[in-house]
């Protein structure tokens, strides 16, 4: 099994094509986390069981695979029948034996389990007809959906390591840094930072020992494409690292992999045990006399870990405090050695760029943003999941043309970037092109790619309140400014949504935010205060209401908002005594129904659920109760 | 599936034999020990500090640093409500809520009978499902409140309210 | 030797200096917590920020913190721009809510113009500025009994298990390099208690003071290879015996032919 030179690696190659040519047919079913949290594990297993039971692989060459994240996690479980590109979408284990059947007869497909078009109500049959998947350019996230994640051969039929190849043999080190600076690669965790100058820097560094490390650490909450990659395509990763390794001279990597991700662990393992059998890896890599290995090292439940000396400092088995980077980490990073630090992304990214080359990958995306870009689109869109575009595509074209718009067709109101370091980005600014330079210039920032869409129903002081209190338990407490900073930031926003906002609040939180921003020792102290700068920036009328009239025009912070029922609109229907969690609505049936005051707890389920818009909020400080003194 | 109590030192010693005997190894020993001993027990602690030839003092600092670790015993069912941004938005809160109501704990709590804990964990990746809900091993999508419950499988149990 | 400008002052040191001391170095100084001359600076308390910049920058300036960042040729230093001042001040006002009673902090932030905290007091107030330096020194010694303990908000100081810790050698340098003397401890006749830990002392065998812990002993005998009776006598008869034989040689100089 074990490839040596070139043309053993072609050999191989053409074998496991060979043999995936065998598999007439396929019935693909995503398993990667999404779908798997929607019962994909039984419908594959209902699938593999019934098409054994057939005798299926046998008479007709059908065979199921489990993949990783197709991304259209919205519709899952989601099944595709190669090579009819037939998309099923919301599968249940009972639908097995039809999909069998239709896939066998090779005529039509089972059209209840089509995804239907919102606008058209047409059925879509193929995969690569749904708008969801058209309008990508999938690069990062080539293999992921096409390949079993645990077999290396499927991979090697995929096109895996051909990038690989070509570095090791064709090029040197210096023409591989080459190609990854034609191809304007920047770093696709965050901070964009070029990657062909980062490793420049490590290959010029002195020192035997070096490094190259992959971090998997995805804190945004609300991002999950390394996780996808990780779990759905874990060659892709091994394969940009061994070239990186290559360019920088380093014969050692780990792969930081979040403790909240153990189903990417598992594929990871697996897949390098697979890659050093073949010779993929471990000493003497395909015969070319480079030695270069990886282990793996899982976080322990920290965002700052994500930050790259932390991360090395939990590599090394300390807490995670990040230190004052005046020397760069490709001169002393782990273990004092010279690393190379890069996102899971970016690794995925380098073996399509050698195999295509660095002008292909250029030739898509903005002047100073190159190629594509994966994103998690989440929130309150419809179509959910994971899309990889090229940079440069409009906010608007990735919300409403791929995402389908607003759920229940709300209006929308702001799609939050970057995660707990970035922004929001208001309706005003939905042409933006999305790239590293627009994102930040709009005061929010590119982050790993978490797109958190929200409708008229988010408060904005919420929002930033939320990312506080989310970085109060991830400030690895070492510096003042941000261990205290936050604190008493989320102080001044608790006493916002509970109405005891003072004037000048808005001017205290911006000089603690300047404090914060200069003084901190890293990014997350340093970035905390841009969620509350965004929505301060854009949406500063929704911080005055708090403040001044105690009232939250979004109706969600519970002390500042009121319910009550309209009665003209109101039907009778009861749906919103169902799902009062409090009893706080009586009514008659097809009579009107009264919310008590006095036990209302302002959650907003009758408000979510009441199909004649019978409901309205408005500020508690108006209700008529309030000045009487009592409540009903 | 209750783990070995802190007096069973054969799974500990299994681990401390996987891996090479020094500071770096610190963060993985203690991720195989929390899930033999479903926490970290202190004579387990003192252990892998005398083993890796680490200060008790940095093994404490972190032990505590990390939130994938408990110094607790914690209960058989670990219920984990994710709190990302999407499951924040989509109704998270809800949920913590709804389980609080339920069982009487609450975020990092223990029922008395040590059948279940809460946790309240960061993003696991799973936003398009949000909000996310996961008791043990099993992930449940798109949760709702009313349907806290049967993940539980305590339906039909008293409320504590 | 390297050159650099501070607040308009040419200063000229060698290579590898911190920027602290190239500043202190040409006449001024800056606000410092968490800095000691005998440990490797930290970065942590933030009131050492200042602003640099080069003449290649056009004026674009980045602020660092003095203590760990290197002394460049070329480098032009401001200690005291607006920002910096604003920076330092939001600082101190962060720690003077956290320790509201504590007279150094009162008198850092008072010389910073902040005489009365803007933020929501402690309500559990503390002395502790978690400048780390007894982690730190306790970690210089080679004893590291204690360390920083949870992250964020609740980070503190602490033995490990919060219980004695089994580590500690009672030789109070934690106690003694802690600016606001926040750690207690306690002696008395032929014991110290520290931690939570009590030690027995060891006895000057000539004039019978108590002087040092028998763990103190042990550790520094191990570390620097000195015999333990080393420790027999106390530093003041030590210094006695020291001083009676250089008598005694420069005596026997004087009378010798």
């Amino acid at each position: 099994m074990r490839i040596e030179g070139k043309a053993a690696f072609e050999e191989a190659v053409r074998k496991a094509r060979e043999e995936a040519a065998s598999r007439r047919l396929e019935v693909l079913v995503c398993c990667g986390t999404g779908c798997l949290a929607n019962g994909s594990q039984k419908v594959a297993e209902a699938l593999a069981a019934e098409a054994d039971r057939r005798g299926l692989s046998a008479s007709v060459g059908l065979f199921t695979k489990k993949t990783g994240c197709h991304g259209f996690c919205e519709r899952g479980p989601l099944v595709v029948i190669q090579p009819s590109g037939t998309l099923y979408t919301r599968v249940k284990p009972e639908n097995a034996g039809e999909i069998l059947d239709k896939a066998v007869s090779g005529d039509g497909a089972v059209t209840r389990l089509l995804y239907r078009d919102p606008a058209t109500k047409k059925p879509v049959e193929k995969y690569d007809e749904v708008p969801f998947y058209k309008n990508q350019t999938r690069v990062a996230m080539r293999n992921i959906g096409k390949v079993d994640p645990a077999d290396i051969r499927d991979a090697l039929a995929h096109g895996a390591y051909r990038g690989l190849v070509r570095a090791l043999f064709d090029l040197s080190p210096e023409e591989v840094i080459a190609e990854v600076e034609k191809a304007g690669l920047r770093g696709r965790g965050g901070a964009g930072f070029p990657t062909a100058r980062k490793w420049k820097a490590a290959r010029k560094a002195p020192g035997e020992r070096k490094f190259v490390l992959c971090n998997g650490d995805e804190g945004d909450p609300g991002a999950f494409k390394d996780r996808s990659i990780m779990e759905g395509d874990p060659h892709s990763v091994l394969e940009g690292m061994v070239i990186g390794a290559y360019a920088v001279g380093a014969h050692e990597g780990y792969i930081y992999v979040r403790d909240e991700y153990p189903l990417a662990v598992v594929h990871l393992t697996l897949a390098m045990e697979q890659a050093r059998r073949w010779g993929l890896l471990g000493k003497n890599i395909l015969g070319s006399g480079f030695d270069f290995d990886i282990r793996i090292s899982r976080g322990g439940g920290a965002f700052v870990c994500g930050e790259s000396s932390a991360l090395m400092r939990s590599i090394e088995g300390k807490t995670g405090e990040p230190r004052q980077k005046y020397v760069h980490a490709t001169d002393k990073g782990l273990f004092d050695c010279p690393t190379v630090l890069n996102n899971v992304e970016t690794w995925a990214d380098v073996g399509a760029i050698l195999d295509r080359g660095g002008e292909w990958f250029a030739s898509m995306g903005t002047a100073k943003s190159k190629g594509t870009k994966a994103f998690s689109l989440v929130g309150k869109v419809k179509n959910t999941g994971l899309i990889e575009l090229p940079m440069g595509t409009t906010l608007r074209h990735i919300i409403y043309d791929i995402g389908g718009g607003i759920l229940g067709d709300r209006p929308f109101k702001a799609v939050q970037t970057g995660g707990p370091s970035g922004g929001c980005v208001p309706e005003a600014l939905l042409d933006l092109p999305v790239d590293y330079e627009k994102l930040t210039e709009a005061g929010s920032m590119m982050g790993s790619g978490g797109m958190i869409v929200m409708d008229d129903r988010t408060c904005m002081v919420d929002v930033a309140r939320y990312f506080l209190g989310f970085l109060i338990e991830e400030s690895c407490g070492k510096c003042t400014p941000c261990r205290e900073g936050l604190k008493q930031m989320k102080v001044l926003f608790d006493d916002l949504v509970a109405g005891r906002g003072r004037p000048g609040d808005i001017e205290r939180i911006e000089r603690l935010a300047e404090g914060m921003q200069l003084g901190s020792l890293c990014e997350l102290g340093k970035s905390a205060p841009n969620p509350v700068l965004s929505t301060l920036r854009y949406f500063r009328h929704e911080y005055e209401a708090h403040i001044e009239r105690k009232a939250c025009p979004a109706g969600i912070c519970r002390d500042l908002t009121a319910y009550e029922i309209v009665a003209e609109a109101c039907n009778g229907c009861g749906a919103c005594a169902k799902a009062c969690p409090a009893d706080a609505i009586t009514g008659e049936k097809k009579a009107l129904h009264v919310i008590h005051q006095g036990k209302c707890i302002s959650c907003g389920a009758c408000f979510t659920v009441c199909p004649s818009d019978a409901i309205r909020f408005f500020p508690k400080a108006e209700r008529p109760e309030a000045a009487s003194g009592g409540l009903p | 599936m209750n783990g070995a109590s802190c007096q069973d030192t054969a799974p500990l010693e299994a681990i401390l034999e996987k891996y090479p005997r020094e500071e770096a190894s610190l963060i993985q020993v203690l991720q195989d020990v929390h899930r033999a001993y479903h926490y970290l027990p202190c004579d387990v602690l003192e252990k892998v500090a005398e083993t890796l030839d680490v200060p008790l003092a940095k093994v404490f600092s972190v032990a505590t640093f990390y939130k994938a670790f408990s110094l607790k015993p914690q209960g058989k069912t670990i219920v984990k409500v994710c709190m990302g941004t999407a499951c924040h938005i989509r109704g998270a809160g809800q949920l913590v809520e709804e389980i609080q109501r339920l069982l009487a704990i609450g975020p990092d709590e223990t029922t008395p009978d040590m059948g279940f804990t809460l946790k309240t964990v960061n993003c696991v990746g799973a936003c398009a499902m949000a909000p996310v809900l996961i008791v043990g091993e099993t992930y449940h999508g798109n949760a709702k409140p009313a349907k806290v419950a049967k993940a539980l499988g305590v339906e039909g149990k008293h409320h504590a309210h | 030797m390297i050159s650099l400008s501070v607040n308009g002052k040419t200063v000229r040191v060698p290579e590898g200096t911190r920027l602290l001391d190239a500043i202190r170095g040409a006449g001024f100084d800056v606000p410092t917590l968490c800095d000691h001359p005998a440990l490797e600076p930290w970065g942590g308390c933030r009131l050492c920020l200042v602003d640099v910049t080069r003449k290649e920058w056009d004026g674009w300036c980045k602020m660092v913190v003095s203590c760990m960042f290197p002394a460049e040729d070329g480098l032009v230093v401001l200690t005291d721009t607006e920002r910096v001042q604003r920076t330092r001040r939001v600082v101190a006002d962060l720690l003077l809510a956290r320790c509201p009673d504590t007279p150094l902090v009162q008198k850092v932030a008072a010389r910073l113009g902040v005489e009365r905290t803007s933020y929501a007091p402690n309500p559990e107030p503390t002395d502790c500025i978690l400048c780390a330096l007894c982690t730190r020194v306790c970690d210089h010694i080679g004893v590291s009994a204690i360390a920083s303990v949870n992250r964020g908000a609740g980070r503190e100081i602490a033995p490990p298990f919060h219980d004695a810790p089994p580590d500690c050698i009672g030789c109070l340098a934690c106690a003694e390099i802690c600016p606001t003397s926040c750690i207690p401890y306690e002696t008395s006749d032929g014991s110290r208690t520290i931690w939570g830990k009590t030690f027995e002392m060891l006895r000057c065998t000539r004039c019978g003071r108590a002087h040092v812990t028998k763990e103190e002993a042990r550790h520094f005998a191990a570390r620097t290879g000195v015999p333990e009776s080393y420790f027999d006598l106390c530093d003041a008869c030590k210094r006695e015996d020291m001083a009676r034989q250089f008598t005694r040689l420069s005596e026997g100089a004087r009378t010798s032919p």
